[in-house]
């Protein structure tokens, strides 16, 4: 049973892999009926399917493959001119392969689908007169089938590899090709099993394609090296008159573009990913190390050397990153392929003519970004065939060519890839849009007024939102084009549309090229900081507070021409606010489509890459949030979810940007005795701070210590005592004593906190640069004990009746 | 010879079974304290015990879930057990540690008073969680008695599990 496992595997991977070049091949057999070299593939499809079904015992795939084998069989003979009519049921048997072949990959049986009325329509196409056999294959039949498929495969491959001495089929009695098959089939297996673990998990939709179809077919020969062949040109532009041309093209290519490749699973290529990731960050945290040691040790000669280290680590580790990005490229043709086939479905259902114009193709993309914008992409040009192309009628009436085009493009532009996708059809009439989106009470009277035309394209992406008067079969049920929103958004791309009424509509899909490493603005809120896909961020602004206007409860602000609608990345996050704000704030323009954004955020900390990391499953689905990453210094910062702010921007309420009222947190408590009070004595020098400690004990205060600047700020910010004041001496290592009260002056419930300075620079500029720095006293050393201690006592307002 | 095979067979079946208990009789927890209470964890669901570091706050979850850390490399929740608990906030001092549990691909760290002790304690002397706190939603998975104490056992499964 294994055994047979086994094979079904393999079974199936060719199969599918056979039946996605088969759509691409029948279209364009469509145009070119005569193209032998088409249709001899094509019935080789058929007949590999066939023959390896029939010996895995799937009775009604072989039943059906059989006979579409017949129509092409005789269409290859020229006996039968391929009509649209004929094709319609050879795709509709197409279509049938695929459902019974996945059938038998879920189930292992193909049963359930019933294939009768396919195969009358297929034999009517052959005549009428085609034989209705009974889905039981005879045994003796399939083998020769099997043998029939062997032999294909191997005057082909002959033509690339000489190694096979082929044995004479026609000679053999039934005995010996049953003997033979055996042989096969065994040589068969045992290579398979030796590709199978070089390919063990990789599933049938993997990245197969690029390999040639031909090393498929060969059984038995040992190619060591996988050939591949030019896949099939995937436009149909100039198919009518450049046919030749193309046909006489095809096998030359086919010579010229052979390329050496390995198939490689893709846990492996997402490990190698998330390794590259590491590496990102740990660059990321050199950089800053250098920057750092930079600073301390500036003009030492070993710095120029650490210096090229870290600019060769960090490029080495860009182009690898590039690289590894690179290995997981997919051309984006291979989303492309099944339109073809899908807009000749269309056209002949909606009863239009329709082109399709596909440029680009090769242009590459992320496998998972690729796996993602498939189905967006078959709303959109489905949307188009519906309702963009008009019926040929009104096209002639209005001048236009019968038949309607839509051009698929795809090309690099900066770091992301553009997807556009343009018809020349009717367009999207703005009034109509508003019309129908009042009607369904999607939008608002005044919202309609104010809106301009592209936020008026951008209403069909409403969810509820449908132009159709009549819902067909193919769109129009109401969803759809919100799913494409959806889903582009979820690979961080954006939708533009572009539209003249009678001319055409154009959509362009902007996407990143990757989704794992990306360029944030790192920005800060009072003590966090937030990482904004740089993708997003149009500009940002320095704006003072009074630029700032209030509009019915909102903030906005002017940008040039513009009124842009504000909102604090604070009120979205419920940053709690410790620091003083300043008088500037800096907003950040978001820019989604068609929609904008000012965030506004303290500071702007700078520009990064980053590497996504998700917050798992714990905290996953956080709105607002998009992931989280790692930075330099080994801290987390939580990637802001563009997309997600600008909904919950409508919601939050603006708190105003001048806090008047934020010191509830300097409740004063009541002092009920001497050692209520707190004093933090802030030195670096131990003598000093024992000689102030000896002054100020007799007033029975609680004293704290700390040796310099950022000691003195951390033991603040832990908040264990209400300090009254604070002696600060000027000389100190790590952070001096004026960097430590400008610090301390940023906090709002610090404010009023009386800072004393204690210190022997006696300068007029020192003074000078106290007070600026907002030191309330200045008491020069040496000092009496009993100066010090009424200049504190004063200072915290100390009450007599505690002292002894 | 049938007899005698099935003889052995039993006896070595015997033998397993013997060692199975003894390995089954014993649990092995770590003891920590929250609050005024001591509680404990299977010593195989915590992955690392570390000292407090900086952690990111993260906005919109509810006050328990103080945010996110980095161990190396990985982004983990960080859940204060206090808050979970109902009780006040503490300081973080140096008894103050993150227990780092996992349950599967499902990891945490959890803030903690201060740890106690690595506790072997007998499945017999492990009750089941009193009535009024049995059921699909508690935390406690039972329990243990020692000598001089009681010791609630947690279930890490449930702390593990998101609730908002």
């Amino acid at each position: 049973m294994d055994e047979f496992q086994e094979i079904l595997q393999d079974f199936l991977v060719e199969s599918f892999e056979l039946i996605e070049q088969l759509d691409q091949d029948l279209v364009e057999l469509e145009t070119r009926p005569d193209d032998l070299e088409l249709l001899n593939r094509i019935f080789r499809v058929a007949h590999t399917v066939k023959g390896a079904s029939s010996f895995l015992n799937f009775d009604v795939l072989t039943h059906l493959t059989h006979h579409m084998e017949d129509v092409l069989n005789k269409a290859r003979h020229g006996e039968l001119r391929i009509t649209p009519n004929i094709m319609d049921v050879i795709l509709e048997s197409i279509d049938l392969m695929k459902a019974l072949l996945h059938t038998i990959r879920d189930t292992s049986s193909d049963d359930g689908i019933d294939v009768s009325g396919c195969v009358v329509r297929l034999d009517k196409c052959t005549g009428g007169k085609g034989d209705i056999e009974t889905p039981a294959v005879k045994p003796a039949a399939a083998a020769k089938e099997v043998v029939g498929e062997v032999e294909v495969v191997e005057e082909e491959s002959t033509k690339e590899s000489s190694s096979a001495d082929e044995p004479d089929y026609d000679n053999m009695g039934a005995e010996e090709l049953e003997a033979e098959i055996e042989r096969l089939l065994q040589q068969r297996m045992a290579e398979d099993k030796a590709k199978r673990a070089s390919k063990q998990s990789a599933a049938c939709d993997d990245a197969k394609d690029e390999e040639s179809d031909e090393e498929e077919y060969e059984p038995a020969l040992n190619v060591p090296v996988a050939v591949t062949p030019a896949r099939r040109p995937a436009s149909l532009r100039d198919d009518s008159d450049s046919s030749d041309d193309a046909r006489a093209a095809s096998p030359a290519k086919k010579q010229s573009s052979v390329e050496q490749t390995i198939r490689v699973d893709v846990k492996r290529l997402d490990h190698l990913m998330n390794l590259i990731g590491e590496l990102v960050l740990a660059k990321n945290r050199l950089i800053k190390i250098n920057d750092d040691v930079e600073e301390r040790y500036e003009g030492e000669g070993f710095l120029e050397e650490l210096n090229q280290v870290v600019s060769i680590v960090s490029i080495v580790t860009t182009d690898l990153q590039i690289a590894v990005m690179k290995t997981r490229m997919l051309p984006i043709g291979k989303v492309f392929n099944k339109f073809p086939r899908m807009i000749r479905d269309l056209s002949r259902e909606l009863n239009k003519k329709i082109e399709l114009e596909i440029f680009g193709e090769d242009t590459e993309l992320d496998k998972s970004i690729v796996e993602e914008i498939g189905d967006p992409l078959v709303h959109i040009i489905r949307n188009s065939c519906d309702h963009g192309i008009e019926i040929p009628e009104i096209r002639l009436e209005q001048g236009k060519s019968e038949t309607g085009t839509i051009k698929l493009k795809a090309y690099n532009e900066g770091n992301q890839i553009v997807i556009q996708i343009d018809d020349d059809g009717k367009g999207l009439d703005v009034e109509m849009l508003k019309r129908k989106s009042l009607e369904k009470g999607l939008i608002t009277e005044k919202e309609a007024d104010n809106m301009s035309d592209k936020e008026a394209f951008g209403l069909i992406f409403k969810p509820g939102f449908s132009t159709a008067t009549v819902v067909t079969n193919v769109s129009g049920r109401g969803v759809g084009m919100d799913v494409v929103k959806t889903n582009i958004e979820k690979v961080n791309g954006i939708i533009d549309i572009d539209s003249e009424i009678g001319i055409g509509t154009s959509m362009k899909l902007k996407i990143p090229l990757t989704l794992a490493i990306i360029q944030a603005l790192l920005v800060g809120v009072q003590e966090e900081q937030y990482a904004i896909p740089l993708a997003s961020v149009l500009e940002t602004v320095r704006i003072s507070k009074d630029e700032v206007y209030t509009v019915e409860g909102r903030s906005v602000m002017r940008l040039r021409e513009d009124v842009l609608s504000l909102v604090h990345i604070g009120d979205i996050f419920e940053v709690e606010r410790i620091l003083d704000s300043s008088e500037y704030a800096y907003v950040v323009v978001l820019g989604l489509g068609t929609s904008k954004l000012g965030l506004i955020v303290d500071t702007l900390v700078g520009q990064e890459e980053i590497v996504i990391k998700s917050l798992g499953d714990f905290l996953k689905g956080i709105e607002g949030i998009a992931g989280a990453t790692i930075r330099g210094d080994g801290g987390v910062t939580l990637i802001v979810d563009v997309v997600a702010i600008m909904d919950m921007a409508k919601h939050v309420k603006a708190t105003a940007l001048i806090d008047t009222t934020s010191d509830a947190a300097m409740l004063t408590h009541e002092k009920t005795k001497a050692s209520d009070y707190a004093v933090m004595i802030v030195d670096d020098s131990k003598t000093d701070r024992m000689i102030m400690r000896k002054a100020l004990e007799p007033l029975g205060i609680t004293l704290v210590e700390a040796g310099d600047g950022q000691e003195a700020l951390s033991i603040l910010k832990q908040g264990d005592h209400n300090f009254d004041a604070m002696l600060v001496d000027i000389e100190m290592p790590r952070m001096d004593g004026y960097s430590l009260a400008t610090e301390i002056k940023k906090y709002n419930r610090y404010k009023n906190l009386p800072l004393i300075a204690v210190t022997s620079r006696t300068g007029k500029a020192d003074r000078m640069r106290g007070v600026e720095s907002g030191m309330v006293e200045y008491i020069t050393k040496p000092y009496s004990a009993d100066y010090l201690m009424s200049v504190v006592q004063r200072n915290i307002n100390f009450r007599s009746e505690f002292l002894k | 010879m049938s007899d005698k095979l099935k003889q052995i067979i039993k006896k070595q079946t015997q033998k397993e079974n013997e060692n199975l208990d003894h390995a089954d009789d014993v649990v092995q927890l770590v003891g920590f304290i929250i609050g005024d209470e001591e509680y404990a964890v299977p010593i195989l669901s915590i992955q690392e015990i570390i000292k407090p570091f900086p952690w990111t706050r993260v906005p919109q979850v509810p006050k328990y879930v103080i945010g996110v850390f980095n161990m190396r490399g990985a982004v983990i929740p960080l859940i204060d057990l206090r808050l979970k608990f109902g009780l006040s906030p503490k300081k973080h001092n140096e008894d103050t540690r993150f227990i780092v549990m996992r349950d599967g691909d499902d990891i945490a760290g959890f803030v903690i008073d201060r740890l106690t002790m690595a506790i072997r304690i007998k499945n017999s002397n492990i009750g089941p969680a009193p009535d009024t706190a049995s059921g699909d939603d508690t935390a406690i998975d039972g329990v243990g008695k020692q000598a001089d104490k009681i010791i609630t056992i947690l279930k890490v499964k449930k702390l593990l599990q998101r609730d908002f």
